[in-house]
């Protein structure tokens, strides 16, 4: 890994993770409560930017996806596998933040509502990208193939994006994300976008160290696999 | 010829395959009966009409005989490289891929078919609503279920995991399908209205349409060896 690119992660993860204690401390002491679900609602700034970073790690998977079924470039590979490797981790703490605050706020853990869903399909099409990846027995058949399911899979986030709308929702509807603009007082739009941020470059982060160590491991392939030490021996 | 002439002429040479060999359709039709017959003895008839559950007992049995069978739409052609040699033909893979998956909608609609007829018998529903309907529902929800089991199947066949990765990659694609058709064919066995259920067979439509096209559009990234 190259020095520059081991400086760019480690500050990214860095400031990633102090603006996520930023945040911690905003929600425990500084923004005011909901007026109606009070304090429950403050798992709002944690589970609407983990929504975000899996949408954003998503769209990097697709795009990266796409460039390496067109154009079978490795550097296109290795960056989808490090964003799907974010998209796993960051859905799954959406996927558990969304239930806990539902538990409250619904008096359930669960709805089979079509936003729920289509992002519980999506987490799960992900988890189908690594099985496809890992079990194909020739690896550059395995690269394509896990394009094809991440390809597949992303066309599922514009529905995501418009159910809400298209169909009778649980969920609320955007708050920050509209035609005339946010609906949030101050502090607390404040205080969501900070964590936007803090998740954001968290992701950038750990993307940005997981595709060097990819890129490093196919460049020296025999290192990894301990074949060096065979042969010498 | 034409890329379709080509594609219907896969399809008959998968069928007259289909019926010479036969393993893979009875193995199909043996489990919808089968499973009929079970589903007779595991429902108490006296708690839960046979109506009341049939919708869903129908999809669940086509899906999963479905995704049985499309794990085994490329065996016939595995042995002496007979796939390598039909993409060495002047067929386009989305035409491949088109006759594929009509011959896998044939056997899908007969499984189909004996699905419907033995769980209405087994579950002894009598008031089974218009047939026309069901038609209506059935028809892009086993096009949907056909396209995702022939290009899932096809990247089935390289993996170590073999048959246990189709269900993975294919159910959670399929749960539009099984939600709007099995909904849809419980309002059939109701006989409510059209209108009532025409809006979830616009989306069955939406999803068996865009289905057969994404996996044209893809399939030469899953089927070239």
């Amino acid at each position: 890994m190259s020095t520059r690119g081991r400086i760019t992660g480690l500050a990214l993860v860095t400031t990633g993770v102090a603006t996520i204690l930023l945040v911690h401390w905003m929600v425990a002491f500084w923004v005011p409560n909901e007026a109606s679900q009070g304090v429950v609602q403050r798992i709002f700034y944690i589970h609407v930017p983990a929504a975000w970073t899996t949408f954003l790690a998503v769209g990097i998977v697709a795009v990266a996806s796409a460039v390496y079924l067109w154009l079978e470039d490795e550097r296109a590979d290795a960056a989808a596998v490090a964003a799907a490797e974010g998209a796993l981790v960051f859905g799954a703490i959406m996927l558990i933040t969304g239930p806990l605050w539902a538990r409250v706020a619904w008096n359930t853990y669960w709805q089979w509502d079509p936003r729920l869903t289509l992002t519980l399909i999506l987490w799960f099409t992900y988890l189908g990208y690594f099985l496809v990846r890992g079990s194909v027995v020739d690896p550059r058949r395995g690269k394509r193939f896990a394009a094809v399911v991440a390809v597949v899979g992303s066309l599922n986030i514009p529905l995501i994006h418009v159910s809400v709308e298209w169909f009778r929702s649980i969920h609320p509807e955007p708050t920050v994300l509209k035609p005339d603009g946010p609906t949030l007082p101050s502090d607390m739009l404040a205080t969501l976008l900070t964590s936007l941020a803090g998740f954001t470059l968290l992701f950038l982060g750990l993307f940005t160290f997981r595709y060097a160590v990819e890129r490093l491991r196919r460049r020296r392939p025999a290192v990894v696999s301990g074949e060096t030490d065979e042969a010498l021996t | 010829m034409n890329e379709l002439r080509r594609a219907w002429l896969i399809t008959l040479k998968d069928l007259r395959l289909e019926f010479r060999t036969g393993g893979r359709l009875l193995s199909m039709i043996a489990f919808v009966v089968l499973a009929g017959f079970l589903f007779a003895f595991a429902l108490d008839q006296t708690a839960v009409a046979g109506r009341d559950v049939a919708a869903a007992l129908t999809w669940l049995v086509i899906l999963f005989a479905s995704t049985a069978g499309a794990g085994r739409i490329f065996d016939p052609e595995e042995e002496e490289g007979a796939f390598r040699h039909l993409l060495l033909t002047p067929v386009s893979r989305p035409a491949i891929f088109l006759g594929k998956t009509a011959a896998n909608l044939a056997v899908i609609w007969l499984v189909t078919a004996l699905t419907f007829l033995s769980l209405t018998a087994f579950l002894d529903v009598r008031d089974q609503g218009s047939p026309a309907a069901h038609a209506a529902v059935l028809l892009p929800g086993t096009i949907g279920l056909a396209a995702t089991g022939t290009f899932f199947g096809r990247m089935s066949r390289h993996s170590s995991l073999g048959d246990t990765l189709l269900p993975v990659l294919t159910f959670p694609l399929l749960v539009p399908v099984i939600f709007f058709g099995a909904t849809s064919t419980a309002r059939v066995f109701l006989e409510r209205p059209w209108p009532e259920i025409s809006g979830s067979v616009r989306l069955l439509w939406a999803f068996a349409v865009g289905s057969v096209f994404i996996g044209a559009a893809l399939f030469r990234h899953v089927s070239d060896e």
